[in-house]
């Protein structure tokens, strides 16, 4: 066993283990820095506060509510209506720019300097524009995915390599038809892989998004909960969103390995 | 199978005067890979144009009938005529066979060879029971009916240019290109791909053009043997064999064999003579 190669394989168990032992030993530090008062408890509440504001925001017997799951419903909610949008407008877009160079030499100078720009910047442009309700909400959840979407989708489609396309224009296939039946769904899986990133990028902005003007949604937990310095409910409404981000990740890992199970094989 | 897939095909490849150029990189002057090149193919038969890698071999097979290459006018002059009528693009009697043989990862074995039945061109032309009954056929001809379903990762590498095989024959080509397509594989599946090659040829006799830089598979192969020679490529010899194939070991030692091999070995290197670079 070499513990400095790349390549060494790992068992199950012993990854599990080493995880497990590095989320324990986080958990231990931090226990320890709250709980002998190390830092200010409005600073770093200690993790039983923290699973104390769980549960309260999970249920809230005295109001027979769940502030957590209405919650999560609103912001899982403006994630899936703005990812529809991403893919219903990106994917299209990116795929007929990696089809074509020409509509790629056009698009592309429209599109990729939003990759590095900084998206949050623009909330208040689009607050301008769509005003505090919903649609800017969604609008900005769009913007801020579909610029990674985009892209990523259009080099999904140029990585195929051409022998593909040049078999099937040589079997008398349109040009169009190189690209519907070879390019495309060799390009698929890496298009599934653009898609995981796009909602991963939505789950790091939906706070951001719901910092304006929200009545529901995480993001608005999370700033409510910070504004009467409920630090313990600030940690919850965190732990959550990181919790559903990587629900939606493995989800979308599992459903892509299953579909595209021919890939792996490459 | 009982009977023949198609009866011998009446097809013409004739190139005339045929020159490609490359345009140098800046400032270099444009470089002359194919020189004034004249071929007439005119019968089903198995012609092998050997010659040095990177001779232009496979920019002169993909003017018969298949794909050009992208980026530069293809050929710079001359004419190639397919039956007669000037041609310039894929040709609907011409299929290809690629040297990496394009097999589709996410497609079972079956619907690689079915994929050009997936194209308006050929779904027009056939009903789906008549094209299902060709796929089957082909894939029992190359000898992989029951690995249909399988995926082509889990195939080997002999396996899978059958499956390439299949594909080309499946549309019952009049002409047959084959850009060095045994070439990554090993000696054992080689020869056993050679000689299920010429089993299909006498099945289903169309005009094979097979490019090639093994002096021993243009031997064991060819009806018709076209030495090119390097940069810029002439036709160097172009001489028949007329030994039935497949051809036994015995006749690759006869002294026939043997005084055409190195016939072939000087022209080969004897065009090679003046070349700063040659790689063979």
């Amino acid at each position: 066993m070499s513990i400095w190669n790349p390549a060494q394989p790992i068992s199950h168990r012993n990854r599990s283990l080493l995880g497990a032992g590095a989320v324990i030993a986080v958990l231990l530090l931090w226990s320890l820095l709250s709980g002998l008062e190390l830092v200010a408890p409005n600073k770093l509440p200690a993790p039983w506060k923290v699973a104390n504001a769980f549960a309260y925001l999970a249920w809230d017997a005295e109001n027979g509510r769940s502030l957590l799951l209405t919650a999560t419903l609103w912001s899982l909610g403006r994630v899936v209506a703005a990812g529809l949008l991403v893919i219903c407008i990106g994917i299209p877009l990116g795929v007929l720019m990696g089809a074509s160079p020409y509509i790629n030499a056009t698009l592309s100078p429209l599109v990729d300097p939003f990759r590095s720009a900084p998206v949050v910047a623009l909330l208040p442009i689009m607050v301008m524009w769509f005003g505090i309700g919903e649609g800017m909400k969604i609008a900005f959840l769009f913007l801020g995915a579909v610029v990674y979407l985009i892209p990523m989708v259009r080099d999904a489609m140029q990585a195929v390599p051409q022998t593909y396309w040049i078999a099937t224009r040589d079997l008398g296939g349109t040009d169009w038809e190189c690209i519907r039946k070879a390019v495309l769904p060799m390009a698929m899986p890496r298009i599934a892989d653009a898609i995981t990133v796009a909602v991963s990028v939505m789950w790091t902005y939906i706070t951001v998004a719901e910092y304006v003007n929200a009545r529901e949604g995480l993001g608005q937990l999370i700033q409510n909960a910070r504004r009467f310095s409920a630090m313990d409910q600030v940690f919850a409404g965190i732990i959550v969103i990181v919790a559903l981000a990587l629900f939606t990740y493995q989800g979308m890992r599992w459903i892509r390995a299953r579909a595209y199970s021919w890939e792996s094989g490459q | 199978m009982s009977e023949p897939m198609n009866a011998p095909a009446n097809v013409s490849i004739d190139l005339r005067n045929i020159c490609q150029e490359y345009p140098g990189e800046a400032g270099q002057p444009s470089l002359r890979v194919l020189d004034n090149i004249n071929l007439c193919i005119d019968k089903p038969s198995i012609t092998m144009l050997l010659g040095p890698s990177g001779c232009g071999k496979s920019t002169l097979l993909r003017m018969m009938g298949s794909v050009r290459p992208l980026g530069v006018p293809t050929p710079s002059s001359g004419e190639v005529l397919i039956n007669g009528v000037p041609c310039d693009g894929p040709h609907d009697d011409a299929v290809m066979v690629f040297q990496r043989y394009a097999n589709r990862p996410d497609l079972s074995v079956w619907d690689n060879v079915a994929f050009p039945f997936a194209l308006k061109l050929w779904r027009e032309r056939f009903k789906r029971s008549e094209w299902e009954a060709m796929v089957e056929e082909a894939l029992a001809a190359v000898g992989l009916a029951d690995k249909k379903k399988m995926l082509p990762a889990q195939l080997s590498g002999g396996q899978n240019q059958r499956v390439a095989l299949a594909r080309a024959l499946v549309l019952r080509p009049k002409i047959l290109l084959m850009d060095e397509p045994f070439g990554a594989l090993d000696a054992q599946t080689r020869t056993e791909t050679q000689i299920l090659l010429s089993e299909l040829h006498r099945q289903h006799p169309c005009a094979v053009v097979f490019v090639t830089h093994d002096v021993s598979e243009a031997l064991l192969l060819g009806d018709r043997v076209v030495v090119l020679s390097s940069q810029p490529a002439r036709i160097a010899d172009d001489f028949e064999i007329s030994e039935p194939r497949p051809r036994s070991t015995a006749w690759r030692r006869s002294t026939e064999a043997v005084r055409l091999e190195e016939r072939i070995l000087d022209k080969l290197h004897g065009s090679a003579q003046g070349q700063v670079r040659v790689t063979v």
